[in-house]
């Protein structure tokens, strides 16, 4: 899996640690990216692959200090995937107002507040809609129609 | 016509506010996602109560926001608090949001995402107590201008340095000034020249740095806190 191919993009910190965040994360590792992982439960580090040597922060991600830690200078990009949209919210708000980074990606798991993200000029993921999307495209390649 | 009020949240919060917004004769409407407090919150005939998540757009939709005057958000979780007034202000086009908030490093956060007014809980309160407990020193702390400036009134006795002194001899710090003198029942409008007397009533407007300084000169300890 290869998630960003630009060179220009060395720093990533990935906010929640959870099957997503760690995945995303042991990725990018692998690819010889310099990661720093966030969430304020310790034991989610454990998803990380034995093999994974970046950073672990274990503090609130909505918290300025812990933010701070982390991120070093406005060309870091920054994935935020917690399990709550709110969080995702003002956690990229954050990122984008105070410390002025530029590349923020956030998952988005309810497609309603899309709008939100929207008027905020988050860049947002929806699982919903990608397993919608994808489904369809099976239901067509099996040929399975729907009846009206 | 009646303004129309909805408040977000909370339970004890909502329920005093909505009994005091109700009798000035405001329309108000509450969303809560808890269903007991909802009974309960209804139980007031005046309301409207909606029971779900006032995060989602579909259920402020619910609670026809596009005809409110002032949403308040009143949740316990400050990001849930931020979409609600985001939700409001660009969706909805709800004039005035205000917004509780816990942590107060995030008060100019909030303003600069649009919330018109903030109000962090915790440091009022600390406010309260702070003032309650030094009740005998200085009978009252008002912060103005978000905090960074504090009005003090400071009762004048025959014990301090102050006492039977002009104000240019007290010396007190470039950033205090004292905007008015309550003597009996006059105020006085000091100058240079003006001499304080014992229970004068000194009304102070100094940066919150500088309150400690200026009761060293006035009354000649710091130890007030």
């Amino acid at each position: 899996m290869k998630i960003f191919s630009n060179k220009n993009h060395k720093n990533f910190i990935v906010i929640g640690c959870g099957r997503l965040g760690a995945k995303i994360a042991n990725t990018l590792y692998d690819e010889g990216k310099h990661v720093i992982v966030i969430d304020k439960n310790k034991e989610a580090f454990q998803k990380l692959s034995s093999s994974f040597g970046g950073m672990t922060i274990d503090g609130d991600a909505m918290d300025l200090t812990v933010l701070s830690k982390a991120v070093n200078d406005e060309n870091t990009c920054v994935i935020v995937v917690t399990d709550r949209d709110n969080v995702n919210i003002i956690v990229s708000k954050l990122l984008m107002e105070i410390f002025d980074v530029k590349h923020i990606i956030s998952r988005l798991y309810d497609p309603d507040r899309q709008c939100v993200y929207q008027e905020l000029n988050i860049e947002t993921i929806c699982p919903t809609l990608l397993v919608a999307d994808e489904i369809q495209e099976l239901l067509q390649q099996k040929d399975i129609r729907y009846s009206v | 016509m009646k303004q129309r009020v909805l408040l977000v949240g909370g339970k004890n919060k909502a329920k005093s506010l909505s009994e005091s917004l109700t009798k000035k004769g405001y329309e108000v409407t509450i969303i809560n996602k808890n269903y007991e407090d909802c009974e309960k919150l209804a139980e007031n005939d005046l309301v409207s109560v909606i029971f779900g998540d006032g995060t989602k757009p579909h259920i402020l939709e619910e609670a026809k926001a596009r005809s409110i005057d002032i949403v308040i958000s009143l949740m316990k979780n400050d990001e849930d608090n931020l979409v609600v007034c985001e939700l409001c202000k660009k969706k909805f086009q709800i004039g005035k949001s205000v917004s509780l908030l816990s942590d107060p490093q995030k008060t100019n956060f909030f303003h600069k995402m649009g919330v018109d007014n903030v109000i962090c809980d915790l440091s009022a309160i600390t406010n309260i107590i702070e003032q309650q407990a030094l009740m005998d020193k200085i009978s009252k702390v008002t912060p103005i201008v978000e905090g960074v400036l504090e009005m003090v009134e400071v009762k004048i006795t025959r014990n301090d340095i102050a006492y039977n002194k002009k104000i240019w001899e007290m010396n007190l710090p470039r950033e205090v000034i004292i905007a008015c003198i309550l003597r009996e029942s006059e105020t006085v409008v000091p100058s240079g020249d003006t001499v304080i007397l014992a229970e004068d009533t000194l009304v102070l407007i100094t940066k919150k740095e500088q309150k400690k300084l200026a009761f060293m000169k006035l009354k000649g300890s710091d130890v007030l806190w």
